[in-house]
């Protein structure tokens, strides 16, 4: 039997005018597989995550996720999906609570899984008795677990992260990332993007180095370490961009 | 609840502010204060008036004018000194507005009929709208002293009885009619407008104010979205983006039309206070009704009915033109200005079909103005009240018809990712940047 891949992704192109965001990307991601775009501000990584997540109309290319066209069929790709915008908000008059209720509401139509989902996301962003306070009295730490457990909670086919800790503290940011690794192992694939290269590193089974709108590498970050002589993937990314 | 009630009930909660709900109290209380204060100062500035006079005749005829004045209404305080700067002083410290000067020699003036001058006194203490009265009481009182003195001289010299003298000094007398459609009822034209103005003076300002408040709330909820980012896991969440547009549009109408009801309330009660004190009476008169029904100038249910239809369809179509502006929307702060083309498309038709009867308008300026959907439902009131009933359909049939266009393009806008790039574009550099 041939297991499909969770993404694939085949020579993406986004224009806004005559400006070339992204110039005809390709990759693939395995089944449960944590795979990373690094690449520094401007590289073209929010573009090309927010065309797999059916927001953006790619200007060339395609991409499928479990077999299904991002292009034709974007609706149902969206019951596959969930996408976490970089440095996104909440609705700051409800409840952390009522958030979570109400995106349930939004994804999932069965009312058994729909209380699983919101026990596991109350579980996951660790907020305990705040939950029931406004979103808007929340710090940006407590918001950004809050949105990961909403983004997770459902356990996707493919789970959409842009820059997951950008902004946050090391000890926020260092929750954030166990919880990405913890519940990816219990079977989700993960895209996640970030320009923190040492972060990918560690939570990533395979990386793309993006720059310029273009994928220059790809590989597991000990192999690409190993090809290029490199002590982590900052001096990896380096020595790609570089030639 | 299915996902539209989930994204309505999510929508309304979010409008539904303390922020919006407590200046719409205020503002409700601050109306029914301000409509109070007013009726009461309108009630006090037509009682009954004192007027200080003074008589530096001391005759009979100037005698007789204390007694013309409080048979027509008015109370005399005849003072003791004739020095007008005393008799000021006196009227301020006793609050009277007015004081009359009867010169000397006035008794004999009239005998030998020659023009005699009452000095009027009107004591200015602010310029509001009701102190200014204080000039008409004088006019008044004098008015009525002439109107006694002189039939009273009329008939010393000519031998008249009283009736002969009123139609001597009055030989042609009118009888107003107002003529509406084939229906011809017996009031003065002044009434009629008088209770028409009072009926209706407050719903085009409701209107305007709603229709303000509902675009302001959609722009700002649009913008709060891209600012947030909510709507990026909006878009990319199974819900279909009509749903969204939809959703959005269903909870700003709603709480509009809450806050429509809550102003009309209010409104009507600041307006009440004005016009109960302004009408002389003429909009309590019972019978006005009765004449107003025969000359068919009464709104029916079916007109109100045809009233509420194109009011929520302005507020619909304000609400559609506010989700186009609020997509171009970069930020909250930004989105209140983004609003200004609106505003003026409101207030245009609001400021013209108050002033002017667009029928009689040059017809490049009417067709502009009709072109406007609101103008609709300002209009709308005036043409029930006249049984226009065809011209207030089409200006529904054409307030859909702009409707229809606008969701159109609203759910084209949703539906592509033009809801976020039509903001993209304009700072392609800086999304280079974040790319």
């Amino acid at each position: 039997m041939i297991i499909e891949k969770a993404l694939v992704v085949e020579n993406l192109k986004k224009n806004f005018g005559s400006f070339e965001a992204v110039k005809g990307i390709s990759f693939d991601i395995e089944q449960n597989e944590i795979f990373a775009l690094i690449g520094p501000n401007g590289a073209g990584k929010t573009t090309t995550l927010r065309m797999i997540s059916t927001i953006l109309d790619p200007s060339g290319g395609d991409a499928y996720i479990n077999g299904l066209s991002i292009k034709k069929e974007p609706v149902k790709v969206r019951n596959l999906i969930s996408y976490l915008p970089e440095e996104a908000g909440a609705y700051k008059n409800l409840s952390g609570l009522g958030y979570l209720k109400f995106m349930a509401n939004i994804f999932i139509s069965d009312r058994e899984r729909r209380k699983e989902c919101i026990e596991t996301a109350k579980e996951l962003s660790g907020l305990k008795d705040r939950l029931k306070d406004r979103i808007g009295t929340y710090s940006k730490g407590m918001t950004r677990k809050l949105l990961l457990a909403r983004a997770i909670m459902t356990k996707p086919k493919l789970a959409i992260l842009d820059e997951p800790t950008s902004g946050l503290d090391v000890i926020n940011a260092l929750e954030i990332r166990r919880t990405i690794k913890q519940y990816a192992a219990t079977g989700m694939t993960t895209l996640v993007s970030s320009h923190n290269m040492l972060e990918i590193e560690y939570l990533s089974d395979r990386v793309a180095i993006i720059d310029k709108g273009s994928i220059h590498e790809i590989g597991t970050p000990s192999g690409l370490k190993q090809k290029y002589g490199a002590q982590n993937l900052e001096e990896v990314f380096a020595e790609v961009t570089r030639k | 609840m299915n996902k539209f009630g989930t994204l309505l009930k999510k929508e309304i909660k979010e409008l539904l502010t303390l922020q919006l709900v407590l200046p719409l109290l205020i503002g409700m209380i601050f109306f029914v204060l301000v409509g109070n204060i007013i009726g009461d100062e309108g009630k006090k500035a037509q009682g009954q008036q004192t007027i200080a006079l003074i008589d530096n005749d001391g005759t009979k005829t100037s005698g007789s004018v204390t007694g013309i004045l409080e048979k027509n209404g008015f109370y005399v305080d005849l003072l003791k000194d004739n020095d007008v700067n005393k008799a000021v002083e006196t009227a301020k410290a006793e609050g009277i507005q007015v004081i009359l000067s009867i010169p000397s020699g006035f008794e004999a003036g009239m005998q030998n009929v020659v023009p005699q001058e009452i000095g009027i006194y009107s004591i200015v203490r602010n310029l509001s709208i009701f102190s200014s009265s204080g000039s008409s009481i004088g006019e008044n009182a004098v008015s009525d002293i002439n109107e006694a003195l002189g039939t009273g001289l009329i008939k010393e010299k000519t031998g008249l009885s009283d009736s002969n003298v009123s139609e001597l000094k009055d030989p042609v007398s009118s009888k107003d009619f107002i003529v509406v459609g084939n229906n011809i009822a017996n009031l003065n034209p002044n009434a009629l407008l008088s209770f028409v103005m009072s009926q209706t003076t407050f719903l085009p300002i409701v209107i305007f104010i709603v229709i303000i408040f509902a675009s302001q709330m959609i722009v700002v909820a649009i913008a709060s979205e891209k600012e947030n980012k909510t709507l990026e896991t909006l878009l990319s969440s199974p819900i279909s983006r009509v749903s969204i547009v939809v959703a959005k549009m269903t909870a700003a109408g709603l709480v509009s039309l809450f806050m429509a009801l809550v102003y009309m309330g209010g409104f009507k009660n600041y307006m009440d206070g004005i016009t109960g004190a302004a009408s002389t009476g003429i909009a309590q008169n019972p019978n006005i009704t009765e004449v107003l029904t025969k000359l068919g100038l009464n709104i029916t249910a079916w007109g109100y009915v045809l009233l509420g239809i194109s009011l929520f369809l302005s507020i619909l179509d304000a609400l559609s033109i506010s989700l186009i502006l609020g997509v171009f929307a970069e930020d909250v702060k930004k989105a209140q200005g983004l609003i200004a083309p609106l505003i003026f498309l409101v207030m245009i038709p609001y400021l013209i079909t108050m002033f002017i009867d667009l029928k009689t308008a040059s017809p490049v300026l009417r067709y502009l103005i009709y072109a406007i959907p609101f103008t609709h439902t300002f209009t709308a009131t005036s043409n029930l009240f006249l049984h226009n009933y065809s011209l207030v359909a089409y200006g529904i049939i054409y307030q859909a018809l702009v409707l229809g266009i606008l969701i159109f393009i609203c759910t084209r806008i949703f539906s592509t990712d033009k809801v976020l790039t039509m903001k993209l574009s304009m700072r392609r550099r800086t999304h280079a940047k974040n790319a």
